[in-house]
């Protein structure tokens, strides 16, 4: 790869990008900084290089965005999500590598952070657009779309001092949802506003996401990355510790925490793989989840060899426990088994992840487990909320 | 297993003096939208919510004009002629409001990246823009006190000649001096938050060690030499001369002591300081600016 444009193509690159961060502060006082500038006069050892008290946030990662292409960062708090985040917005610069976004970006990322208290919510609405990079023609034209979109018209003439903070954010996100953006960088401002404010917010993201711009999005609303993204990457520690598509690094980063519940190489129980007959599927259809392993050893009571879980993406939580002992099956004998399991989707859409495991009760540990596969709930008709009852109408004459 | 970062590292970007001074001029142009918001947003917060409103934009420079003539008035009867001639309280006026200015500037723009931190950790933009926009908002409130002062001139005697055309180039001067000034200082302060105090102190005595309340003649010839090495000096020294005595800057000027203590040179001097410094804090400043949200 080289730095050269290639042409005006709005892209988003990492390559090989390293950043360091010092641990403690910078330097404490005027005696600590002199011979810190001279030593680097002296011994001319870059920016490139860890010193004492450096650490390493971001190890050689690489990706680039292009259009209609969306990515998804995932992981854990610490794993070096903001600090992408701010090398790709320019707020920060990589300690090694290169990184460029070709384009105007667009941030749905601290969306009122230039908003000033005492400025009415027009004029925050004037500055916040310029911080944004939007001209002031632009503006002005979008205005009454911007104030229209964010609800607060009654008080634009008012100081955003005395806004709710709901209203600072709806204003704010008003404001960058308008901004016609050649790349897009989400981060997770969805947690603002009401209920009905975050489905619009989030129909706003879904169309500009959808609309062939090179979109990049940090977030821990795994469901919300599931439905967006057409690849994704997981970050650990600062490394990549998966790339592929949005459902296979999603399944990796459930592996990756459920790894503390898991007892490695226990030698009972092997659980090959996990297959679903679809991997979307109508709310209220029925699915099979089909489980091909082996019992290496003649089990004790407390092992239950074949557990099934599903988890939601939306808040992470396991909504869903089965397991062979529930369901009155017998698998203690030993050798391979091919286990068949048939489930009905009464879920509301969105995604969710199914999980196998073999369970030892009485540690509550699991002894072995499978890779977990997402399945895709999509909108029916005839229903909405969080359940699905499997409505049935019927008229007596 | 971490790689050797040595073997596969894409090329660095090299940066050139030229190459980061284009960078600059096209960042700040494509960022006027924003110097103007931020300029604006500047001078209507410090008017909001005041007691005095827009009277603050005179406030400091009326207050160095009134030191300065009880300064004046005191010299005035120490050699017993009683009364302060028109010219001198005209002379005072001319460098109190540039100096007010100089120092106004300083001590928005020193704090002004600190006090944005919030911005500067969340959001890019260009960092120049905020002691850019310091600087500007003072500029408006100056102007205001500039009329004010010069609708006073006719008053004390102080008629209109050619030489008011020095008037616009030595505030150009002042103003790339300045902005200059405020670069290096505002980018210093987000390493040592003290810079802060460190100016403040400087610009308390500053007065002393710079002709605004005295004229560099009164302090002798070697004296005078030694007032002039202060950039501001041969811009506050130059109002004076062009505004109230008609002087043609290009002519040095003898004191009535009979000694030299203007000189031409003095322009090119000053005009050095403003010009190589403003670029010597826009690279420095460029430069530091990548590490500045680190810097919390």
């Amino acid at each position: 790869m080289t730095g050269a444009m290639c042409g005006a193509e709005p892209r988003l690159l990492f390559d090989r990008v390293w950043k360091k961060f010092h641990r403690g502060s910078l330097h404490d006082s005027l005696r600590d900084f002199i011979p810190a500038v001279a030593r680097r006069l002296v011994t001319r050892t870059s920016d490139r290089e860890l010193s004492s008290g450096d650490f390493w946030a971001i190890r050689d990662l690489s990706f680039e965005v292009r259009s209609g292409q969306t990515l998804g960062i995932i992981g854990s708090n610490g794993s070096g999500k903001s600090t992408t985040l701010k090398m790709l917005t320019r707020i920060l610069s990589p300690s090694r590598g290169y990184c460029e976004a070709t384009g105007r970006v667009g941030t749905l990322i601290e969306v009122s952070a230039g908003f000033h208290g005492d400025l009415t919510g027009r004029e925050n609405v004037f500055l916040q657009g310029a911080i944004m990079g939007m001209a002031r023609v632009d503006i002005a034209r979008k205005f009454d779309e911007i104030v229209e979109f964010s609800g607060v018209s009654d008080s634009i003439d008012t100081p955003v001092k005395r806004y709710s903070s709901g209203m600072n954010a709806r204003l704010g996100f008003s404001i960058a949802a308008h901004l016609e953006p050649d790349i897009l960088i989400i981060d997770e401002v969805l947690s603002v506003g009401d209920m009905s404010f975050q489905e619009r917010a989030f129909g706003r993201i879904r169309d500009l996401a959808r609309s062939g711009i090179p979109v990049i999005m940090v977030s821990h609303q795994l469901d919300r990355v599931a439905e967006l993204c057409s690849d994704a990457i997981l970050l650990n520690k600062g490394e990549v510790t998966k790339r592929g598509t949005a459902a296979e690094v999603i399944a990796a980063y459930v592996q990756q925490n459920e790894a503390a519940r898991l007892v490695a190489n226990t030698g009972l129980v092997l659980l090959d793989s996990v297959r679903l007959s679809t991997d979307a599927i109508a709310s209220g259809a029925h699915f099979t989840v089909r489980v091909e392993g082996q019992v290496l050893q003649p089990l004790c009571p407390d092992i239950e060899p074949l557990v099934v879980r599903v988890r939601s993406l939306r808040t992470g939580a396991i909504i869903f426990v089965t397991s062979s002992r529930r369901l009155s099956v017998d698998m203690t004998r030993t050798g391979p088994f091919v286990a068949k399991l048939e489930l009905q989707a009464n879920l509301p859409p969105g995604s969710y992840m199914v999980e196998v495991a073999s369970v030892d009760t009485a540690a509550s540990k699991d002894v072995a487990s499978g890779t977990p596969v997402m399945i895709r709930v999509n909108e029916t008709a005839t229903f909405s909320g969080s359940v699905q009852l499997n409505p049935t109408l019927s008229l007596s004459p | 297993m971490v790689r050797d970062p040595k073997i596969e590292l894409p090329p660095e970007v090299r940066h050139t003096l030229l190459g980061d001074l284009r960078e600059i001029v096209r960042e700040l142009r494509s960022s006027r939208d924003l110097i103007y918001q931020i300029t604006r947003r500047d001078i209507k917060i410090r008017y909001t919510q005041a007691i005095f409103g827009f009277a603050w934009a005179l406030l400091l420079p009326v207050s160095v004009v009134l030191a300065g003539l009880a300064v004046r008035v005191a010299f005035v009867h120490m050699s017993n002629n009683g009364v302060l001639p028109p010219n001198q309280v005209a002379g005072v006026s001319v460098k109190a409001v540039p100096w007010a200015f100089f120092v106004a500037c300083l001590n928005t723009a020193t704090p002004s990246l600190v006090s944005n931190i919030s911005l500067v950790t969340k959001t890019y933009f260009p960092r120049e823009v905020l002691p850019l926009s310091a600087v500007l908002a003072q500029s408006v409130d100056t102007l205001i006190a500039t009329v004010l002062i010069a609708l006073t001139l006719p008053f004390f005697h102080v008629t209109a000649s050619l030489q008011l055309l020095w008037v616009p180039v030595l505030l150009a001067m002042l103003w790339v001096f300045t902005l200059a000034v405020a670069l290096f200082l505002s980018c210093a302060n987000i390493f040592f938050r003290d810079v802060k105090y460190l100016v403040q102190v400087f610009l308390t005595f500053g007065i002393f060690v710079t002709p605004v309340v005295l004229d560099a003649s009164m302090y002798g010839k070697t004296g005078a030499m030694l007032m002039m090495l202060n950039p501001i000096a041969p811009v506050l020294e130059g109002l004076r001369l062009s505004i109230v005595q008609h002087h043609n800057l290009l002519e040095p000027m003898a004191s009535p002591a009979g000694f030299i203590f203007w000189h031409p040179w003095y322009l090119a001097y000053t005009a050095v300081w403003a010009v190589l410094g403003l670029l010597f804090s826009a690279i420095l400043f460029h430069r530091c600016e990548r590490r500045f949200a680190e810097l919390v």
